[in-house]
């Protein structure tokens, strides 16, 4: 493999620098120290580990990263494929086509045209980028990526099915996600900046090249996305999976008792515990001692901010936007949990 | 991250999944089995990914995987540098599916969490019928002890399928099932107190028979979910052991 590498390395640096200026920037990283810490890493687990990972607690946290990984990594290659199919084949002027120029009116359009994505929030991410990168407005996008995950079908069924004979806590988490979703989407227009967004990376794969094909762009513009998305995704994975092990359940039923209380903290546990939107009716559906405004905040919330997805977009966007737009989002999206949540619950 | 790399990433990941749900039950430690078709699609997708990869190259005889040194500006090439070695991360997953597969959850993650709340079934109790023992799931079992005004399980035989959780006291144990809706992240814990025999060792998979621990007024919210066990014997662990239905043990 070093050998192949270096082959590689060599026709690479050849190859940039009849294309480039050469100017090649130093790898704070050689290749050859990652790959001896990684060999002298596997050595010690080998050596000293076995027993330590065989650990209920060690165990428990590694089942539940990788089926968290496991669950997502479907969604994501929709997602990604999706991705690279609009850059690859749908023509740019087809978004500014059909969205409405207003960008003020073209974030609620974006918000509603979300319920065309069937599946759960990995998808999205790497969707909404491809979106931008095709010319759409980042806020009618990022409308899209809030409401997309939460208000499509599959997910809505799912929730009526959790919450049987409450047919307004399936038009509640609708609403609220919508309403959140639009607030976010103006709110960019408002105070956003261009300059929070990584600028997005211009690669061989982005728009259509002249003189390569479009599958092979497709499929190098997949792989890139997948490769990338899906190691910010164990990322997040491994996050949730600490939280999950480390934190027992049973603490979580003594938050129950104050109502104002427990909004913000089971919105917190949305963020922490990244259930998939598919999925999230049903815990909150378990979390009975919880008021039922508190229980929609949790679905409103997770399915819009949580550790993976923070990871993602940190990954995607920059780590810049990432946290002011999960902190921003969280607090919108709390706030319309409260008052929908309020009025119809 | 190198192309080659790339390449022996995408496949190890796409033949991890398919060993995983194509070959064997594995897949049933981490997600619902609803999810099969679409980890057998992602696995395919994958390995062909990684194949096409390798067979072709970028298809243009120029670089394109590795982007050190494409975009000279230096806060650009920060952010990039992190980006492609991130992937890197997803050997874990990878290998781990492959070649050290995590056990499922059991008594540790169950000893942690609370019993899950039953539901009122919608139609009302149904008669119970006549077979003894009956074999009811541990849902089932405990909402018949706290709601089923009829008290219909009184004096029953029952038969419960579950694994051990050791109790916090020493006074018993509890018969658990762990039920996932999506995978085992959002997993969720039933328990039935078992009294009457020696508590076997945590994870141990067994069909209990017995009837109601009498304590607390039957029908309602204070009878205890236990049981008096007669009969305990080991089985093999379900195929459907992380759903809330009753045994499917492995033919």
């Amino acid at each position: 493999m070093e050998k192949t590498d270096e082959m590689v390395g060599v026709a690479e640096s050849a190859a940039v620098v009849s294309v480039e200026p050469p100017v090649r920037r130093i790898r704070p990283w050689p290749h050859g120290a990652v790959l001896a810490i990684a060999a002298g890493a596997v050595a010690v687990l080998l050596l000293a580990g076995t027993r330590w990972l065989n650990q209920p607690a060690v165990q428990a946290w590694r089942t539940v990263c990788l089926a968290i990984t496991v669950q997502a990594l479907p969604f994501l290659l929709l997602g990604t494929a999706l991705s690279g199919a609009i850059n690859a084949f749908v023509p740019a002027e087809l978004f500014t086509r059909v969205l409405p120029r207003r960008a003020a009116l073209a974030v609620p359009v974006a918000g509603v045209a979300g319920a065309v994505l069937p599946g759960c929030e990995c998808a999205s991410v790497p969707v909404a980028n491809s979106l931008i990168r095709r010319g759409v407005t980042p806020a009618a996008a990022f409308a899209f990526l809030l409401s997309a995950p939460a208000v499509n079908p599959v997910v809505l069924t799912a929730t009526a099915v959790a919450f049987p004979g409450n047919p307004a806590m399936v038009a509640a988490r609708l609403l609220a996600s919508l309403a959140t979703a639009a607030v976010m989407g103006w709110l960019w227009l408002w105070l956003g900046k261009e300059r929070w967004l990584r600028p997005q990376p211009r690669h061989g794969h982005t728009g259509h090249r002249h003189g390569s094909s479009r599958w092979n762009e497709f499929r190098l513009g997949f792989q890139h996305d997948f490769l990338h998305a899906g190691g910010f995704l164990v990322l997040g994975a491994m996050a949730a999976a600490t939280f999950n092990v480390a934190v027992p359940r049973s603490v979580l039923d003594t938050f129950s008792g104050s109502p104002w209380l427990s909004v913000p903290f089971l919105a917190g546990l949305a963020v922490l515990l990244a259930v998939c939107s598919e999925a999230d009716a049903f815990v909150a559906a378990s979390l009975a001692g919880f008021s039922p405004t508190a229980r929609l905040a949790f679905m409103v919330v997770g399915p819009m901010v949580d550790l993976k997805l923070i990871a993602l977009q940190a990954g995607t966007f920059g780590r810049a936007f990432a946290w002011r737009f999960s902190t921003a989002t969280t607090v919108t999206a709390v706030a319309a949990s409260v008052l929908i949540g309020g009025a119809l619950l | 991250m190198r192309r080659p790399v790339q390449t022996l990433l995408l496949t190890l990941t796409g033949i991890g999944l398919l060993h995983t749900t194509l070959f064997t039950d594995i897949y049933l430690r981490y997600v619902k089995a609803g999810l099969r078709p679409l980890l057998i699609v992602s696995g395919a997708v994958l390995l062909l990914l990684g194949l096409a990869s390798a067979a072709l190259g970028d298809g243009q005889g120029q670089t394109y995987d590795d982007d050190h040194g494409r975009e000279p500006t230096p806060d650009h090439g920060h952010d990039h540098s992190g980006a492609p070695r991130v992937a890197w991360l997803l050997f874990l997953p990878a290998l781990s599916l492959l070649f050290y597969a995590p056990p499922a959850l059991g008594a540790y993650t169950a000893a942690r969490s609370n019993a899950k709340p039953v539901s009122m079934p919608k139609r009302g109790f149904a008669p119970l019928p006549a077979t003894s023992p009956l074999p009811l799931t541990l849902t089932d079992f405990t909402r018949r002890v706290q709601q089923d005004r009829t008290l219909a399980i009184r004096n029953r035989a029952v038969r419960l399928t579950g694994f051990v959780t050791p109790a916090e006291d020493a006074d018993g144990w509890y018969l658990t099932r762990i039920i996932f809706t999506c995978c085992a992240a959002d997993s969720q814990t039933v328990k039935v107190r078992v009294y009457g025999t020696e508590a076997p060792p945590a994870d141990t998979w067994l069909a209990v028979t017995g009837t109601w621990h009498p304590r607390g007024a039957l029908g309602t919210v204070t009878a205890e979910a236990a049981l008096d066990v007669t009969d305990a014997r080991p089985v093999a662990q379900p195929v459907n052991a992380f759903t809330d239905d009753l045994p499917l043990t492995p033919s």
